[in-house]
């Protein structure tokens, strides 16, 4: 057995941690190596067939995580998807209470 | 486009000592990157069924209607938007986890006797057969027509002999440079 290697600690992203444009700095990498798993937001292009059941499946493992005692976090940023997430967590009765500052791990130029 | 096993970028969604990270897989995620493909993360379909507690299980315990139901609310939104990115022209590749009862591609967890108290080690033990996840299996059946057009692959996480740099090797000839791969 390999022993439990997990962080017990999640950051939800939005698609822009996931794929950054080129010019901009490495989060994802930054998170990985401060040990953080990721739950990744639906992108800016899903189309209407798949965006209420993807939410609705992110917000149901974050519901998991929060129930279970991970600690998560969530990525500051006034995106669309990132508001829907909130308001979809808080209809389920949970909220993200820690959100990471502007720059948390020291990335940004 | 490569929809990937939500354990690949959160390990904590693994079964307790099944992680083989704190979170992110980033030499997978990197190679991806490299080659130029967008990213899009899976749902786990069995965190939020059976929690962030459960032991490692086989197919035939999560092979039961409710889960199926639940796989298949899950993995609809990931096939509307393969099917969406294939109609844009994009390629699309999927990575799944080998060894998983409901993520693997060519290999599954599968056994008739396995149940009960988790007594057994596993990485000894646990029986793989060939086979996809049922997730996997409910993806594919969702994709029809469109099945031919993507890639699926798995990366062996789940199983007792997993070389990472195997796998990256596989994983590296089946995704050319400049994005994801042929469909096959």
């Amino acid at each position: 057995m390999r022993g439990d290697v997990r962080s017990r600690r999640v950051a939800v992203v939005p698609d822009r941690v996931l794929n950054p444009l080129p010019s901009a700095p490495d989060e994802l990498g930054a998170l990985e190596r401060a040990g953080w798993g990721i739950v990744a937001l639906g992108s800016p292009d899903l189309v209407p067939a798949a965006r209420e059941a993807w939410l609705e499946g992110i917000v149901e493992q974050v519901v998991t995580f929060l129930d279970d005692d991970y600690e998560v976090a969530l990525a500051p940023g006034d995106d669309a998807e990132t508001q829907e997430f909130v308001r979809a967590l808080a209809a389920a009765g949970r909220s993200v209470t820690r959100v990471f500052g502007s720059d948390p791990f020291g990335v940004r130029p | 486009m490569c929809y990937l096993a939500h354990c690949l970028l959160n390990a904590n969604s693994k079964v307790d000592e099944g992680a083989r990270s704190p979170g992110v897989s980033l030499p997978v995620v990197s190679l991806l990157r490299e080659r130029g493909c967008t990213l899009r993360q899976m749902p786990c379909p069995e965190l939020a069924f059976a929690g962030t507690r459960r032991f490692w299980a086989v197919r035939e315990q999560y092979d039961t209607p409710a889960f199926r139901a639940h796989c298949r609310k899950l993995a609809a939104p990931v096939a509307a938007q393969i099917r969406a990115d294939l109609a844009a022209g994009h390629r699309v590749v999927v990575v799944g986890i080998d060894g998983s009862p409901t993520m693997g591609v060519e290999l599954t967890a599968a056994s008739d006797d396995w149940g009960g108290r988790p007594d057994k080690l596993r990485d000894e033990d646990y029986p793989v057969t060939p086979g996809p996840g049922i997730f996997t299996e409910t993806l594919i059946e969702l994709l029809d027509p469109a099945r031919p057009q993507v890639r699926i692959v798995g990366i062996g996480q789940d199983l007792f002999d997993y070389d990472e740099q195997r796998e990256l090797a596989k994983l590296a000839q089946l995704i050319p440079d400049g994005g994801a791969a042929d469909a096959g």
